[in-house]
């Protein structure tokens, strides 16, 4: 193996440590992957920020990009979910512990934590796309980062009881005391206590305050499209309204070309956004 | 200062040339020019006005590059070198030299470097050929650039009967151009005449004061539908941009290689999710792209036009579109009334 230097376009190689499926239908599986090399770690967490993404490579299958789901307090192990949908995915959901894997990131901005200092985390995720939200709760419950916000709120909805992600992790959020958890499902099920109904009204339905507050969501376009308004409702300004944007992408270093809306490269400027920087791109998503 | 270097001497300046550099020069292949190596035998073909078919872009991002070869029963790879030994191209237009400097800062960012972009630039001489009777499907005196251009250049000759005269840009353009004989002041003169002539040849090809503005404000009427309707969605015209820089990355299995190649914005395939969306489903999306990219995105970027003016697009269109009639249009077009009634 040899020192990847400066080369962006070469993956570090990594393990898979730990394999499982997130979801009964096993559309969803979650893949932890560790370093081979320890410089590798040390960069990688040096620049690590919730919200960011990884391309995951498997040669002969090439490279997609994928949300982290960890926060790096929860070990030297980087994890994403990751859903069945084309070639790269199938492979990848017939990995194993053991398993070679490449990876290159930490990309894209993350979400913007600094400015986010003291305020209340309002988290709203629908799907598979909960993943780097959950990657940011798990961030803010540790104490060290918890102190630097005030309320945290999540809301997070599925469209079954058995796609809900991470299960027993979240189940043992209701005992916590210093947030507030909104589970919700699409159709209503037998021992499911939690909310019925599609996230905006949820959303609508739970109606966290403004004050002092951001709100972050991730989430299938139609789910986002629709929570939007419910949140500038409720009194959100633009400015204080996030969410993260996915596109095809293949360098995810501003180079390839294809990930852009208007003069912004999803990879490079994004994937996350405030609805304010939205409003002002064209409308080509 | 002015060098003169007497045509018939090109052969001999080329293969000395040849002895400690990969020398690139324009020559005749079918019909067309292409850059090609240097040999005593070479057809050269320095005199088509037209450019080369390929811009030389492709000297710095090929169209097919292996990035690293791979062994994927193990997972194991192996970046393939960037290195690049030093080499001149000889005969490159003002144009195509000026795209260079506009992909350096794509290339060549302080966050990302392409270490293969960054390798071949470092190592390579710019020797430019002015454009002494610029073409019709030329227009870069239209887009900030000019015939005698000197933007990425190392020196630029200028033809006149049985001479080039070259002017000398840069330190890396000096040291291979030592031992030339100087041009008369009285030569010297008849040059910078010829090349105020050629600058005056060229007419405005459209407007580009406020062109940007009115773009971004017709971004969802009707006008591109209009453009686009005869588009095959082919690519060639981004192909042979000399600024188009779009790739590709891809396994090919066959070869356990990571390759990069040429890729288009004109291709459905291209903005394709996973979940089978796309964000530009027709041609008039992407048209759209194509033209916004270079009218507009480039100059949120760094402030230019990402287009010099090469007219390749137009040249080679297989239906005869023309970008510089797309913006004429586009500056006097007058969008729809959207909510009527």
């Amino acid at each position: 193996m040899q020192d990847n230097g400066h080369n962006p376009y070469s993956p570090m190689p990594m393990r898979i440590v730990r394999a499982y499926y997130e979801s009964n239908d096993y559309s969803l599986k979650t893949l932890e992957l560790v370093f081979d090399n320890q410089k590798d770690r040390e960069t990688f967490f040096e620049k690590f920020n919730p919200g960011q993404f990884c391309q995951l490579s498997i040669f002969g299958k090439g490279e997609a990009p994928f949300g982290v789901a960890s926060a790096a307090w929860e070990g030297d192990f980087v994890r994403f979910t990751i859903q069945k949908m084309g070639s790269f995915t199938q492979y990848a959901h017939k990995l194993k512990a053991g398993d070679p894997i490449g990876m290159r990131g930490p990309l894209g901005n993350g979400f913007p934590l600094m400015d986010w200092k003291g305020k209340t985390l309002v988290i709203i995720g629908g799907g598979c796309a909960f993943s780097t939200l959950y990657a940011l709760t798990k961030h803010v419950h540790h104490p060290q980062n918890r102190q630097d916000f005030d309320q945290l709120v999540v809301i997070y909805g599925a469209r079954t009881s058995g796609l809900c992600m991470y299960k027993h992790d979240i189940q043992s959020w209701y005992q916590r005391d210093d947030m507030e958890l909104h589970q919700a499902i699409d159709v209503p099920e037998d021992d499911w206590s939690h909310h019925v109904g599609y996230v905006p009204d949820v959303v609508r339905e739970v109606a966290p305050s403004p004050q002092n507050a951001v709100a972050v969501v991730c989430g299938p376009p139609i789910m986002t499209k629709f929570t939007l308004p419910v949140l500038v409702d409720l009194g959100f300004a633009p400015e204080t309204i996030f969410t993260s944007l996915e596109k095809r992408m293949k360098c995810g270093i501003g180079k390839c070309g294809r990930c852009n809306i208007g003069s912004k490269y999803i990879c490079k400027d994004g994937p996350v956004f405030s609805l304010a920087e939205l409003n002002a791109l064209p409308a080509d998503i | 200062m002015m060098y003169i270097l007497e045509k018939k001497r090109l052969n001999q300046i080329l293969s000395d040339w040849a002895q400690n550099y990969e020398v690139y020069v324009p020559q005749k292949v079918e019909n067309y020019a292409q850059f090609l190596p240097y040999h005593p035998s070479s057809i050269i073909n320095l005199s088509d006005p037209h450019k080369t078919r390929y811009p030389p872009k492709a000297l710095f991002l090929p169209q097919s590059e292996v990035m690293l070869k791979y062994d994927s029963r193990l997972g194991r790879f192996e970046d393939v070198n960037s290195h690049q030994s030093p080499r001149i191209i000889f005969g490159m237009r003002p144009c195509d030299a000026k795209a260079l400097t506009l992909l350096d800062t794509v290339f060549d960012t302080e966050e990302y470097s392409d270490p293969y972009w960054k390798a071949r630039r470092e190592s390579t001489v710019i020797i430019g050929l002015g454009c002494v009777e610029p073409p019709q499907t030329c227009f870069c005196t239209t887009v900030d650039g000019g015939p005698f251009n000197h933007e990425g250049l190392d020196a630029i000759l200028t033809e006149f009967d049985e001479q080039y005269f070259i002017e000398v840009l840069t330190e890396k353009g000096e040291i291979i151009f030592n031992q030339l004989q100087l041009a008369t002041n009285q030569q010297e003169e008849q040059i910078r005449h010829l090349q105020t002539e050629a600058y005056k040849e060229m007419e405005p090809a459209f407007e580009t004061s406020g062109l940007k503005a009115k773009l971004d404000k017709i971004f969802e009427s009707r006008y591109w539908e209009e453009i686009a309707e005869s588009c095959l969605g082919c690519g060639i015209c981004t192909f042979l941009c000399p600024t188009c820089f779009c790739f590709d990355i891809v396994d090919e299995v066959q070869r356990n290689e990571r390759v990069r190649n040429w890729d288009t914005c004109m291709f459905r395939i291209y903005s394709l999710e996973a979940s089978g969306h796309n964000p530009r489903p027709t041609r008039k999306e992407r048209t759209r792209q194509r033209l916004m990219h270079k009218y507009s995105y480039w100059l949120e970027h760094i402030n230019q036009i990402g287009c010099t003016g090469c007219g390749r697009c137009v040249r080679y269109c297989p239906v005869g579109l023309d970008i510089r009639a797309m913006l004429r249009t586009a500056s006097i077009y007058e969008s729809e009334v959207v909510h009527a009634g």
